[in-house]
């Protein structure tokens, strides 16, 4: 038994050898990570749903490089985003969950730090990638030290708009928050029946507007996170945003209901001028609906006064959990995932960027409409959301959700909705 | 028989035993475990690492204290459950008496039609009502605003307590009342033709008929449908949490359920989450030992 081992290891060795020689790494040990002689042994992985509108080809031929590398089978499951977090709960607390999942960026200190996930640092390091991932992108996985997921893609929010609308309308897409409200209320003009700017309730299309006006949405003080959701410069952004629904009325009441799903499809219905929507999305758009192939143009998030407003740059880390059994196995698929080819090809089927610094250097430089202006929006205009283990209680109450719903449906005015939300906030955070 | 005193003793629990392994299994140890639950301190971290620390009673503490109990989930839970079971009862009622009053044929044809509506998952339900509702392209809120009820322009009924809650409750009692009609037309069926028959010479109207043949006939078939609607009703879920705001966007609209769930899954605090449910269980279990006693003491009289 002993000796079988041993010789599967060294084949293991051989092969990880082989491997990273074909990857160009240069001065890494290939013992102990990489490829393991799995045959027989199946590797299941969380992959969450909708962020390639086809994955089945993408994941048949990952399967056979798998299989091909380590004699092991995949066995991919999609998890809708919506329900991903109670669903991790509910693995966790069942024992069942998987052996590598997809993670959203701003979940994983959250399960890392409770000791689900597995700390990836020294396997990173060996591989020589620390310096190879985006910076920000294995921050936001990165606890103490600790880091609970290696980054595999990340997208950043810009407005997503509709050029033929704009041309009827004769408008050029807006530079500055008083150009919003002119192209908005010229595209009511010339279509009363659309919907020029829905104002939804999520957290991604409302930031933007804390960020643009010099707002935070959270500071850090030593060790103590406190919200900043009712500082007077978040309030200002707030107020600017409610009165595109409210006054300008440039949105429609449903959208106070509305997440970003559910604005992309009144989007893709042909029902918005503009909206707020992820680099990964003009993709999806156009498959939803192909009427609006060539009508879709890109702009990054106008500042108050010209420039970029911030949108949030999210994406997810590949997490091996710590309850697999084969951790080797594992990693060679994080690194397969993430690294070279697949990354590559996951980032030209989705519209994210992928998070090494090589293949995003390539993407700056091509001259895609539909991608540059996200490009210079990832490159200029991102920020990420508070880096707590924390942050995930926040996302999982709601709270900036709740605030703007109790905003736009008329039941706060916007110091009273962003105070509460910032107790609420300050509550979890228990400062 | 032929072993008898030794056997006798045992025989009954070795034929019990099965049953009570499963329910204690399936049925029991889940409950204690809440019940445990809601005294820890329990969050993501223990549930990964093990290790709960016992906090007495602090989470009912918390709960007891927090305001969104008295003012937005116990009201919620509470009346919607009342309006519910009032409402499933009563059509439910008048359904079964439709139903008896129909021929062979068009009971089938009828019945099979209510079947429908029961039949229907509740995430379907639920999705159907949300749709007929919607705020751009909803049928029903175009009625509602032909009928000058919504203003169209502004109003998003599921940010609005009470619209939210209505069509909630179209949404349960339409998938609840099948249940009840069906059970009371089986209670109308064993009533013996001549009852009626003799009130009717002696005068009394439909309404004198039903009043005292039938509901006192009936009183245990309608004690189960209350009961058993009040512990759905109370308990409800799918169909709150699925709705736009359903699910914890919406603060005005948590009812226990959806308030406890939210708490121990989205936010990880089981502790406190198991502390909601075990209040939900309690309550549940008062009115239900209420409803009964009074019920029997009425029957003594």
């Amino acid at each position: 038994m002993k000796s079988t081992s041993r010789a599967m290891l060294a084949l293991a060795a051989a092969s990880a050898l082989t491997l990273s020689a074909c990857g160009g790494d240069s001065g890494t040990d290939g013992g102990s990570d990489g490829a393991t002689d799995a045959s027989g042994e199946t590797l299941t992985v969380w992959i969450m749903e909708g962020t390639n509108p086809d994955p089945t080809p993408f994941f048949d031929e990952v399967s056979t490089a798998f299989e091909e590398e380590t004699g092991a089978t995949l066995d991919i499951q999609f998890v809708p985003w919506a329900s991903a977090h109670d669903k991790f709960t509910n693995s966790i607390a069942g024992g069942t969950g998987p052996d590598v999942a997809e993670v959203g960026t701003t979940w994983t200190p959250e399960f890392g730090d409770a000791g689900a996930l597995m700390d990836l640092s020294d396997r990173i390091d060996e591989a020589g990638l620390a310096d190879g991932y985006v910076g920000s992108v294995l921050d936001s996985g990165t606890v103490e030290e600790a880091v609970y997921g290696a980054p595999w893609y990340a997208g950043v929010r810009s407005i997503v708009y509709r050029t033929d609308l704009l041309e009827e309308a004769g408008v050029e897409p807006p530079t500055t928050w008083d150009e919003l409200v002119t192209v908005g209320e010229a595209l009511k003009e010339s279509d009363p029946e659309l919907v020029p700017f829905p104002v939804p309730n999520s957290t991604h299309t409302t930031t933007p507007f804390i960020w643009g006006a010099g707002g935070e949405v959270a500071t850090q003080d030593g060790d103590v996170w406190s919200s900043g959701l009712d500082s007077p410069e978040s309030i200002e952004g707030l107020t600017f945003l409610e009165s595109l629904a409210g006054e300008h009325d440039l949105s429609t009441p449903a959208a106070s209901t509305w997440n970003e799903a559910d604005t992309r499809d009144a989007f893709a219905r042909g029902e918005a001028g503009m909206i707020i929507s992820g680099s990964w999305t003009p993709k999806s758009i156009i498959e939803a609906n192909a009427d609006l192939e060539g009508k879709l143009g890109v702009v990054p998030i106008p500042g108050q006064d010209g420039g970029m407003a911030p949108s949030f740059a999210g994406g997810s880390h590949l997490s091996v959990f710590e309850t697999t059994d084969n951790e080797d196995l594992a990693w060679t698929f994080v690194e397969m995932m993430t690294t070279g080819e697949f990354a590559q090809k996951w980032g030209e089927q989705t519209g994210f960027f992928p998070a090494t610094n090589d293949l995003l250097t390539q993407l700056e430089e091509a001259d895609d409409p539909l991608v540059a202006p996200f490009a210079q929006q990832m490159k200029d205009g991102s920020a990420t959301l508070p880096v707590t283990p924390l942050w995930g209680q926040v996302e999982g109450a709601q709270t900036v959700p709740a605030m703007m719903e109790s905003i736009l449906g008329g039941k706060a005015s916007v110091e009273e909705a962003a105070t509460t939300a910032a107790d609420e906030m300050n509550e979890i955070f228990g400062s | 028989m032929s072993s008898p005193a030794l056997g006798s003793a045992r025989r009954p629990w070795l034929l019990l035993a099965p049953t009570l392994a499963v329910i204690g299994i399936l049925l029991l140890w889940p409950m204690v475990r809440v019940v445990l639950l809601s005294f820890q301190d329990f969050g993501l971290r223990e549930l990964v690492r093990g290790g709960a620390e016992f906090v007495a009673i602090d989470n009912y503490r918390d709960v007891l204290t927090d305001d969104r109990l008295w003012r937005v989930a116990l009201p919620n839970t509470a009346i919607f459950a009342l309006v519910c079971v009032v409402l499933t009862v009563a059509v439910g009622t008048l359904v079964a008496l439709l139903l008896h009053r129909l021929s062979p044929g068009w009971r089938t044809l009828v019945t099979m039609s209510v079947m429908a509506a029961w039949a229907v998952p509740a995430v379907t339900g639920t999705y159907v009502w949300v749709y007929l509702f919607d705020a751009r392209a909803g049928f029903l809120t175009g009625v509602l605003g032909q009928l000058g009820l919504v203003d169209v322009a502004t109003q998003n009924l599921f940010t609005e307590r009470g619209w939210f809650y209505a069509i909630a409750t179209l949404n349960v009692v339409h998938h609840g009342f099948p249940f009840v009609a069906v059970t009371v037309l089986a209670g109308l069926m064993t009533i013996p033709t001549e009852l009626p028959e003799a009130a009717m010479i002696d005068g009394a109207n439909a309404w004198q008929r039903f009043r005292h043949i039938t509901v006192p006939m009936l009183r245990p078939v309608f004690a189960i449908v209350t009961i058993l609607s009040t512990i759905w009703d109370f308990k409800v879920f799918t169909q709150i949490y699925l709705m736009p705001g359903g699910d914890g966007s919406n603060r005005e609209v948590l009812n226990l359920g959806t308030w406890s769930y939210i708490t121990a899954m989205s936010q990880n605090k089981f502790g406190l989450g198991a502390a909601i449910a075990v209040l939900l269980t309690l309550l549940l279990l008062a009115i239900t030992a209420v409803y009964l006693r009074t019920l029997f003491k009425e029957e003594e009289l």
